[in-house]
């Protein structure tokens, strides 16, 4: 149960990113609030000298999805609705657009965030995938300084990211796919909505004439924190993607996950279905 | 009267329905009372432990604590049961699973009782652990309570014929083990209640989200040590119960009326729903072994089974539950020699109870199962194997009961359900002669290029179906009766009430069409009285699908006794002749040469002048049944109900995933009285029939539940379950509102039965442990996590 | 304490709390609308659905002190006046409701569907109320419901 709290609403960003200097030790940012509220409700150790929330739901600056010619710039705070309901998102991001639609509820998706999705970094986080496979980059602000990396480099291990406490995840910027990529998103869960991920696969491939030209490959759920497979894509490249190859990178994937991961409870059911469904994914887009 | 029914059969909107759906109708934690304070409960992490000292010191002074309650509170009976009274309200010796409440704290602030909680220290010895039932009959294993002298709850035992000569006679024998799981109720609505002291004279009302208000006055009388009238349980509008809001809600009933009388002030208890799946009974988890003896032609020679229930840390409702185990395990098959122990025991798990199926859905996933693969050994189809077997009218049940006065349509509900999916063809051409599923070896994880599935056979279809028979209500469990009451006002307006509880499936609009169709009556003449132990007639528990058939009975009765009075009165009133008619129809009165209708109104402001009194009790008591404990034999049931299910699945053999596309119920419930409650019966149970078989599970590590919210532990969605047909047979009976019976149990038993022959028929694998989860489907056997993570601890 | 102001049910209210107690608190223990239910506390079952905005929020996910100035839409404040909702009578005809502690977030989210959305197929419904769980039915009389209030709305000849 919540027991003493102050939430304050800032209208700019300066005045959230004030607060967060001032008030710098126990403060915590709320945006769809559904990580945060049941979080304070069961008196999770995550938020014991929380004395501040701030909502940051009214900041115009991360609010907004913007498109130029290089990239896409999604507010940090924007809802998974909003981004759903963005054509932007559903033409030139199918990815990021399928795996959102695939979160929670209509009511989840009405409140939470996509940088709420991975400030925690939790394995299952299910825009991640997609996110690295599209090369996002993370722009985080404080008060005194600005910065922009590469999401892989954000997210540093399970439940850590490199978000300091005065900072605060602004935009997510996403340049713009050539026409040329085809790829999917795929999420298994136990049942067939409003389902934690059990597994979770991004895939975007550039071939010619059935040569790869440019592989890009990207779990959840099954490694500690979504990853990036850089070596299989690399052992990708310039590959003639006929069936035995595909097979064979299906099983390379496996093997990587188990190098990143080890042997755990699910392993027994995780590593042959990540491989089947790799495999099943690769076909599927390899004819569109 | 011989017309066509007016209500009976035909879509009536829900008596309570416009409350419900503008937010106004009260459920327990919509109360409110001057004065109020709420309770918060005192547990601690342990599954099986001594109680040596609860240290209070940290709060007794604390300004936010009002009283603390333990054992010593208690004026009468501490420990309390359905059956058996083994569990203390207040668990001040020792605590026999982690839901277990030692004592209870009350205050305003239900925010400061749960930070006040923690600071309560108790000094506690571990005691060794039971959590498998299989051990639990051992010699070494540890007592749960060492009073009872055993860990056996109770045993079952049916003999009937020579199963050992069956055997010897048999071309072929079977023997094929089944387990089933810990499931939740997964009610809605949390529990909640209210207890609040009334003037001396009156003692106590307790106001909450309570299945059977009757049993729960037992309880808080016998807790209290009132007398039974100085209790009064009024029923909130039930958030669901699927026999789930049972002795839970009797024992915090109890706990929340210590308080106010100790207090002197109303208390409410409601619990959030982690403390709701900690604390609140489930289905029994059964292993069920069966033998069985069969010639080429399928005709079944001999069956042995045995089963043996977890009955957790209580006794609760587990006697009863596999008593309808014992008599229903064969399924509906006519067999000479049957030799069946059903045993339930004690361990530290959660306790099990009461759940709609009531110790059938366990049996039939069993029997069901068996009867496909001997269908497959012998070369025969599903249905032809249930045709060899099934009953008819006059067949002999495993208890020796000759089935009779009622039309026996197992036959008929199973080729209604063939024709209408066109089962044999499906069946057959999804037939596969092996397993289709990829067969891995861990100790190399990285599939073989050869195991990998080709896009077009991912998916593989199938169909599958199961029957039933299901005996209707308490059977030899004990009394079988239900009394309603019913007053007409001079206006033709009426008052309707009848004992059994609503249970949110819609027993209140049932009767009222029943009074309705008696009267001639439209339903919105008659207002439905909240249940109040104060002024209804016990009429037992809302249990064993027995609310139509039982209460509908008290209902028919009663208003009959009053439509007997109206015509008397009419008789004399006209002069009528004997063989004059008197039909009562359209909110009117009409008779056989009288040229004009009287209205209803009319007759009954006549009948008030004459001093007629239209008020009445009435009373339907079911007709006897007869047990032999020893052997098992016996007139178990005074009728029965049949049902077939058939479902189509798709199974994505890459991750097991099974797709139920539909589901095509068939179902004799005899007489339909409330169609929109029957259809929503059938849509409901098989979700739940499906989430049962395909994903729901609670389970513990060490006695812990892992699954305490529905984040883990999940249920059906709108997304999960395709299609739902239902198709209804209306076979005749003498019992019964107009031969109205049983449905909402059996739409339930059947459907993970049928979606596990469906997916042997798409996979050519056959799965003898539910749920059939992605694991499960994959790989044969179930993976649990290492970590509680937001378990019970 | 901190002062809100926000919109309920139409109507402009200013109200003094505690901001960290959620908004199902606040609207069931200040404001006595109780058709709002909590079945979980965690924003899994849907029952607690209020409109925020127009659009379905779980209540329990919410706290007071984020909704100053918004506007939230409560199962007592959708019918017009006594006049059902197009959609609570379809409930109604259709048996769409049991034991009824899911009906008024079920209501709710199938409301803000057809705001949005007047002509859903039977994907978009069964996705609009995806966050709703329901226990007793099914789903099947309430996803009917939903479908021939959307058609009532798409032929204004129909009286509604």
């Amino acid at each position: 149960m919540i027991s003493s709290l102050e939430i304050l609403i800032p209208k700019n960003l300066n005045e959230a990113l004030s607060l967060l200097v001032e008030r710098k030790n126990n403060c915590r940012i709320i945006a769809g609030g559904t990580d945060v509220v049941p979080g304070l409700q069961q008196g999770s150790n995550r938020f014991a000298n929380s004395e501040l929330l701030i909502d940051i739901n009214r900041i115009p600056e991360i609010k907004s999805i913007t498109q130029t010619r290089e990239k896409i710039s999604i507010g940090g705070a924007e809802t998974f609705s909003d981004m759903l309901q963005n054509q932007i998102v559903k033409e030139e991001l199918p990815l990021l657009w399928k795996a959102c639609s695939t979160i929670g509820s209509v009511q989840i998706r009405n409140r939470a965030t996509i940088a709420g999705n991975f400030v925690n970094n939790a394995p299952c986080a299910d825009t991640v995938p997609a996110l690295l496979v599209y090369n996002a980059t993370i722009e985080v602000e404080s008060l005194s300084s600005k910065k922009e990396i590469s999401i892989g480099e954000f997210l540093t291990g399970p439940y850590k990211t490199k978000l300091n406490k005065d900072e605060i995840v602004t935009r997510i910027n996403i340049p713009i796919p050539s026409k040329e990529f085809r790829g999917d998103f795929y999420k298994l869960g136990r049942r067939r909505a409003v389902a934690i991920s059990r597994i979770t696969l991004a895939v975007l491939t550039k071939t010619q004439n059935h040569m790869i030209d440019e592989i890009r490959i990207a779990s959840g759920a099954v490694t500690p924190i979504g990853i990036r497979f850089s070596d299989l894509e690399k052992l990708a490249k310039g590959k003639y993607a006929d069936d035995k190859f595909l097979k064979l990178l299906s099983q390379k994937l496996g093997e990587q996950i188990l190098n990143v991961t080890g042997l755990r409870w699910s392993s027994e059911y995780k590593l042959p279905v990540v491989q089947q469904m790799f495999y099943q994914l690769l076909k599927e887009i390899e004819h569109g | 009267m011989n017309k066509e029914f007016s209500v009976v059969g035909k879509p009536v909107i829900r008596e309570d329905g416009l409350d419900k759906v503008t937010g106004r109708a009260k459920f327990a934690d919509d109360y409110k009372f001057p004065g109020m304070l709420h309770a918060v409960m005192l547990r601690i992490s342990s599954a099986h432990a001594k109680i040596n000292s609860i240290d209070f010191s940290a709060i007794e002074n604390d300004e936010s604590l009002v009283s603390i309650i333990t054992a010593d509170d208690v004026p009468g009976t501490k420990k309390v049961g359905m059956i058996k009274n083994d569990q203390p309200i207040f668990c001040n010796e020792k605590v026999v699973t982690p839901g277990d409440v030692l004592a209870m704290i009350v205050g305003e602030s239900e925010a400061k009782l749960h930070e006040l909680v923690k600071k309560i220290k108790v000094d506690f010895t571990p005691l060794p652990l039971l959590t498998d039932p299989k051990k639990s009959l051992e010699t070494d294993a540890v007592l749960i309570h060492p009073v009872e002298g055993s860990n056996l709850i109770i045993h079952h035992p049916l003999r009937k014929g020579n199963v050992e000569k069956g055997f010897a006679e048999s071309e072929f024998v079977l023997e094929q083990t089944y387990s089933t799981q810990l499931i939740e109720h997964s009610y809605l609505e949390p529990e909640a209640v209210v207890a609040i002291p009334l003037e001396t004279s009156l003692g106590v009302k307790v106001i909450g989200s309570i299945q059977n208000p009757f049993t729960t006055r037992r309880f808080v009388s016998e807790v209290l040590n009132f007398p039974l009238s100085k209790v009064r349980i009024q029923q909130a509008h039930l958030g669901g119960s699927f026999g789930g809001k049972d002795d839970i809600m009797c024992i915090l009933s109890a706990r929340a009326a210590v308080a106010a009388m100790k207090i002197n002030r109303p208390v409410k208890i409601r619990y959030t729903r982690e403390e709701s799946i900690l604390e609140s009974y489930k289905r029994h988890p059964y292993v069920l072994n069966y033998k069985v003896g069969y010639n080429k032609s399928g005709k079944i020679q001999a069956m042995k089974i045995d089963i043996l229930a977890d009955g957790g840390a209580y006794a609760s409702m587990s006697p009863f539950v596999t008593w309808r185990t014992v008599v229903q395990a064969t399924g509906p098959y006519e067999i000479e020699n049957v030799h069946t122990d059903v045993r339930a025991v004690y361990t530290n798990n959660p306790y099990t109870g009461a759940m709609r199926g009531f110790g059938s859905p366990q049996p039939i996933f069993a029997q069901e199962s068996l009867m496909d693969e001997i269908a497959v050994q012998l070369n025969m189809t599903p249905d032809e194997i249930r045709k060899v077997n099934g009953y008819k009218s006059g067949s002999i049940t495993a208890t020796g009961q000759k089935l009779q006065n009622h039309e026996v349509n197992l036959l008929t509900v199973l080729e209604t359900a063939e024709e209408d999916t066109g089962f044999r063809k499906k069946w057959l051409e999804n037939k596969k002669d092996k397993s289709q599923l990829i067969e891995y070896d861990f100790s190399s994880p990285i599939i073989n290029e050869s195991q990998f599935i080709s896009p077009d056979s991912l998916i593989k279809k199938g169909i599958g179906l199961a029957v039933s028979f299901r005996g209707c209500s308490l059977g030899a469990e004990g009394t079988d009766a239900a009394s309603a009451y019913i007053s007409i006002q001079n206006d033709g307006s009426v008052y309707l009430d009848c004992g059994l509880a609503e249970n949110g499936q819609g027993l209140r609009t049932t009767y009222s069409i029943i009074a309705a169709e008696v009267f001639g009556i439209s339903t919105d003449q008659i207002i439905y009285l909240e249940l109040d132990t104060g002024t209804t007639p016990d009429s037992g528990p809302t249990v064993a699908s027995r609310a139509t058939l039982m209460g509908g009975g008290a209902v028919k009765a009663t208003a009959e006794i009053l439509r007997k009075r109206l015509e008397e009165l009419i008789r004399s009133e006209w002069n009528l002749k004997s063989d004059d008619e008197i039909v009562f129809q359209n909110n009117q009165v009409l008779i056989t040469n009288h040229q004009s209708p009287i209205t209803f109104k009319d007759i009954c402001k006549l009948a008030y002048q004459r001093g007629i009194s239209l008020a009445t009790i009435g009373w339907y008591k079911s007709p006897s049944v007869g047990w032999d404990e020893h052997v098992g034999q016996g007139d178990a049931y005074f009728t029965y109900v049949y049902g077939c299910q058939v479902a189509e699945v798709r199974v994505n053999i890459a991750t097991g995933e099974i797709y139920v596309d539909k589901v095509t119920a068939v179902h004799d419930a005899g007489k339909v009285i409330n169609m929109l409650g029957a259809l929503g019966q059938v849509y409901g149970g098989v979700t739940q029939g499906a989430g049962y078989g395909i994903f729901e599970e609670v389970t513990t590590d060490k006695g812990f539940i892992r699954e305490l919210n529905f984040d883990q532990y999940t249920i059906p969605t709108s997304k999960d379950i395709g299609e739902i047909n239902p198709i209804f047979v209306e076979g005749k009976d003498i019992y019964g509102p107009w031969g109205a019976k049983s449905l909402g149990e059996p739409t339930l038993e059947l459907t993970a039965a049928a979606i596990s022959n469906a997916v042997y028929n798409a996979v050519g694998k056959r799965f003898f442990k539910l749920p059939m989860n992605l694991e499960e489907v994959l790989l044969s056997k179930k993976l649990r996590p290492e970590d509680l993570k937001r378990g019970s601890k | 304490m901190t002062e809100i102001k926000f919109i309920v049910n139409g109507k402009n209210v200013k109200v003094a709390v505690e901001p960290y107690i959620r908004l199902i608190d606040l609207l069931r223990e200040k404001f006595d609308l109780t058709g709002t239910k909590e079945g979980c506390g965690v924003g899994e079952c849907g029952a607690c659905t209020v409109l925020m905005n127009g659009r379905a929020v779980n209540s329990c996910l919410v706290l007071a002190g984020q909704i100053d100035g918004n506007e939230i839409l409560t199962i007592e404040g959708l019918a017009n006046h006594n006049a059902l909702h197009p959609l609570q009578k379809n409930f109604l005809l259709h048996g769409a409701i049991q034991c009824g502690f899911c009906t008024p977030g079920m209501v709710l989210s199938a409301s803000a569907l057809l705001n949005k959305n007047p002509n859903p197929d039977e994907e978009e419904i069964k996705d609009a109320i995806a966050g709703n769980l329901c226990r007793c039915t099914g789903y099947k009389q309430i996803i009917e419901a939903v479908k021939e209030t959307a058609k009532e709305i798409n032929s204004p000849s129909k009286q509604l």
